[in-house]
């Protein structure tokens, strides 16, 4: 072992710990300083693993959840980013600390979710064994300048790679297109054109006109957003086949779905089709596009169908973007909002909860978050406003509360009804105390909002630190 | 009644940042005082025919979708709208809307694109972007109830440099405005209001945004005098807060 290699990685173990002793979560810090002594120590450390890699603008965390699952219930060990890390230094952080100083370590398979934006850089240390794009929707223009540089930049990462398979989502032509023309293996996954009957022609799309031509492309169904059947009658730019596919869904609910699968795969020169139908264990349209490529990453590994489906079925939300707390006979649900589509996907699903619920909205304006929140003018509060005109109250808090109650008074909420508290306690108390016996406290937060809200909820609940 | 006619071009192309909270502003202050207001959609192969509007509004987009809208905006629309300008229509255009209807732009390598040229300005790419809160003081805007600071948000690598012909929307007090040199941000011709200041502009400047809607039922009708009061306490806590944050007081 090459002695500036292995002083890197001791430094970043001994860092790592250090930094949860002191209780601070610096899960990227650690890796930084081990590339500074060595700028290759990523590579090195990689080299050993079959790797498993997730990347896009929206779902990377969940589905690598639900992946990381897949692999537990088939028995195979891995390393993995868990806690968002997903920049170079983070990624560095947990390849380094896996190393065992002396003799080889039995866990062979590294499960990575990679930012789309530093994905590029990555590839030029680590070449994974299967690559999943889960989508591209617009995200933090502040930070990463247009959604075609982030795409662009994901396609230069795509391009260094020799033996990677891909594992791409078919209804998003911007996703889709890495797969165009490329000689690696590819897998497409997607929803059918007659499996969702009750999709609306989205209000705005990030992708309407062809990335090829720039003709506008004709839609045989929408999903969401500017996912769904896109088809250019210009240069013939289409949807391209899926193999794994959602066939129908027979049901969303607030807190799962029912749907159909078809999984088609070549036997010799015959295609094999199965039929299944599962639960999937989280609410929303997103889920089952983050299911559908976790699933299609068990089936490139050669992994067994229903040891898949049992994951999806018995899925709980994960850290953060959707994590439920018990507070006594109440629940309070905190799902992180970062962007348009998700903040619609978001209150689409409140929409579907059964019960009168409480609601509270948290915005920030960190780095993290996005320094720009001139997105929530693309987000549809509309619905929102019409569902919560029973639930009374909506709180809103976070750096920028005053902005985000200012767009709910320009969607037609009442501004009586509008509680702007920034205080956190204060407003978990309120939100609590005004929800029904057996009812949710819904929390919608940006990233940094998220976290805090996290930490007074641990103090007062008891949560899992985030690193765990 | 009145009756206010908002014409939104290319919202499918030029909707990035949020630019939808202008319109969405221009309308409901017009509808909270008894105005009726109409959003008309204009966009690829439609044709621009200005008596019926009396606000156009022109957003910024990324570059991919910018140039299939500029395309258009040249070859389909050109006379139209300097036309409409030259008859004093009431305008408002942000970010990339902004650099369209100025002479051209000189991307950072040297190559020169020709834009509408309606206004007496130009902007130089640059390889720095300008990314941050901005707050600038519009002296037009200052009245009892108004002190004429504005706060927005830009992001832009473009310069642009304004002609003898425009005047500047107003003096930057932090931020990069115009070009990042001269102080200045925006630009104002006839009753054209140019800003970097991009998506929900107007929703958290109020008064800007009935200075706009003043401006155009003056241009319509004879008989208009001023607009009712409206409240603006959610309006005036989040412009507050922001210019707080930024220049500390």
């Amino acid at each position: 072992m090459n002695i500036k290699y292995k002083l890197a990685s001791v430094v970043s173990k001994t860092l790592c710990k250090v930094c949860r002793a002191v209780r601070f979560g610096g899960t990227s810090f650690p890796g930084k300083a081990a590339s500074i002594i060595y700028p290759n120590a990523l590579k090195e450390a990689a080299k050993n693993y079959k790797i498993i890699m997730v990347t896009g603008t929206n779902g990377k965390t969940t589905t690598t959840h639900i992946i990381g699952q897949i692999l537990e219930e088939n028995g195979i060990k891995y390393i993995t980013n868990k806690s968002g890390a997903n920049l170079t230094a983070g990624i560095a952080s947990t390849f380094l600390n896996s190393i065992k100083l002396l003799g080889e370590s039995p866990v062979r398979t590294a499960l990575i979710e990679v930012d789309e934006a530093a994905f590029n850089k990555i590839c030029d240390f680590v070449e994974p064994d299967i690559l999943i794009v889960t989508n591209f929707f617009r995200d933090q223009l502040d930070r990463y300048g247009e959604l075609y540089s982030t795409l662009n930049n994901v396609r230069l990462g795509v391009q260094k790679l020799k033996n990677t398979k891909l594992i791409l989502n078919a209804d998003d032509s911007m996703c889709a297109s890495l797969g165009r023309g490329s000689d690696k293996k590819l897998v497409y996954f997607g929803i059918g054109p007659n499996a969702y009957k009750n999709a609306e022609k989205p209000a705005y799309s990030d992708a309407m006109y062809c990335i090829y031509c720039k003709n506008k492309y004709i839609y045989s169904n929408y999903i969401y957003g500017h996912l769904g059947g896109f088809r250019c009658t210009n240069c013939g730019y289409m949807r391209p086949p899926s193999s794994i596919t959602c066939s129908n869904i027979d049901e969303l609910n607030s807190s799962d779905s029912l749907i159909q699968i078809s999984i088609e795969s070549s036997e010799g020169n015959k295609i094999k089709k199965e039929l299944y139908k599962t639960k999937i264990g989280l609410p929303g349209l997103y889920n089952i596009y983050n299911s559908l490529a976790a699933l299609s990453c068990g089936v490139v590994l050669g992994l067994p169908v229903k040891n898949s489906l049992k994951c999806l079925g018995s899925l709980k939300s994960g850290f953060g973007r959707m994590e439920e707390i018990d507070a006594g006979n109440k629940k309070i649900w905190i799902i992180l909002v970062k962007n348009p589509s998700g903040f619609n996907q978001a209150i689409d699903l409140l929409t579907k909860a059964e019960k009168q619920s409480q609601i509270a909205l948290i915005i920030n304006d960190k780095v993290a978050d996005g320094t720009d929140i001139s997105w929530l003018w693309d987000v549809n509060f509309g619905k929102l406003q019409r569902a919560s005109e029973e639930t009374g109250n909506i709180f809103v808090s976070g750096i920028r509360a005053e902005d985000m109650a200012l767009r709910l008074k320009y969607d037609d909420f009442n501004t009586a009804k509008i509680s702007i508290i920034k205080d956190y306690d204060k407003m978990i108390c309120e939100g609590l105390d005004n929800s029904l016996e057996d009812s949710s406290f819904y929390i919608l937060a940006s990233y940094t909002a998220m976290l805090d809200i996290r930490k007074h909820l641990k103090d007062m609940f008891g949560l899992k630190e985030f690193w765990e | 009644m009145y009756e206010l006619r908002i014409c939104h071009l290319y919202p499918n192309l030029l909707n990035l940042y949020g630019d939808i909270g202008n319109i969405k502003t221009l309308k409901k202050r017009s509808e909270w005082r008894g105005i009726s207001a109409k959003v008309i959609n204009l966009t690829i192969g439609e044709s621009f025919v200005p008596e019926n509007y009396d606000i156009v509004f022109l957003g910024g987009g990324q570059d991919y979708e910018q140039e299939i809208a500029q395309n258009d905006l040249l070859k389909q629309k050109s006379n139209e709208i300097k036309n409409a300008i030259k008859n004093d229509k009431v305008f408002l255009c942000i970010c990339g809307g902004y650099q369209m209807l100025g002479k051209f732009y000189k991307t950072w390598d040297g190559k020169e694109i020709e834009f509408l040229g309606a206004l007496d300005l130009w902007t130089i790419g640059s390889k720095k972007r300008m990314v941050g809160n901005i707050v600038f003081q519009c002296d037009f805007l200052q009245s009892e109830d108004c002190d004429g600071r504005i706060v927005g948000f830009e992001n832009h690598s473009g310069r642009t440099y304004l002609g003898p012909e425009v005047k500047p929307l107003g003096k930057v007090l932090s931020g990069y405005g115009n070009n990042g040199e001269d102080g200045y941000e925006g630009a104002i011709y006839k009753n054209v209001y140019c800003s970097y200041s991009h998506g929900s502009l107007l929703p958290k400047n109020p008064a800007l945004a009935d200075h706009l809607i003043t401006k155009a039922l003056k241009q319509k009708y004879k008989d208009f005098t001023c607009l009712s009061q409206l409240d603006d306490k959610f309006e005036i806590l989040a412009h507050d807060s922001m210019i707080k944050r930024v220049i500390g007081k």
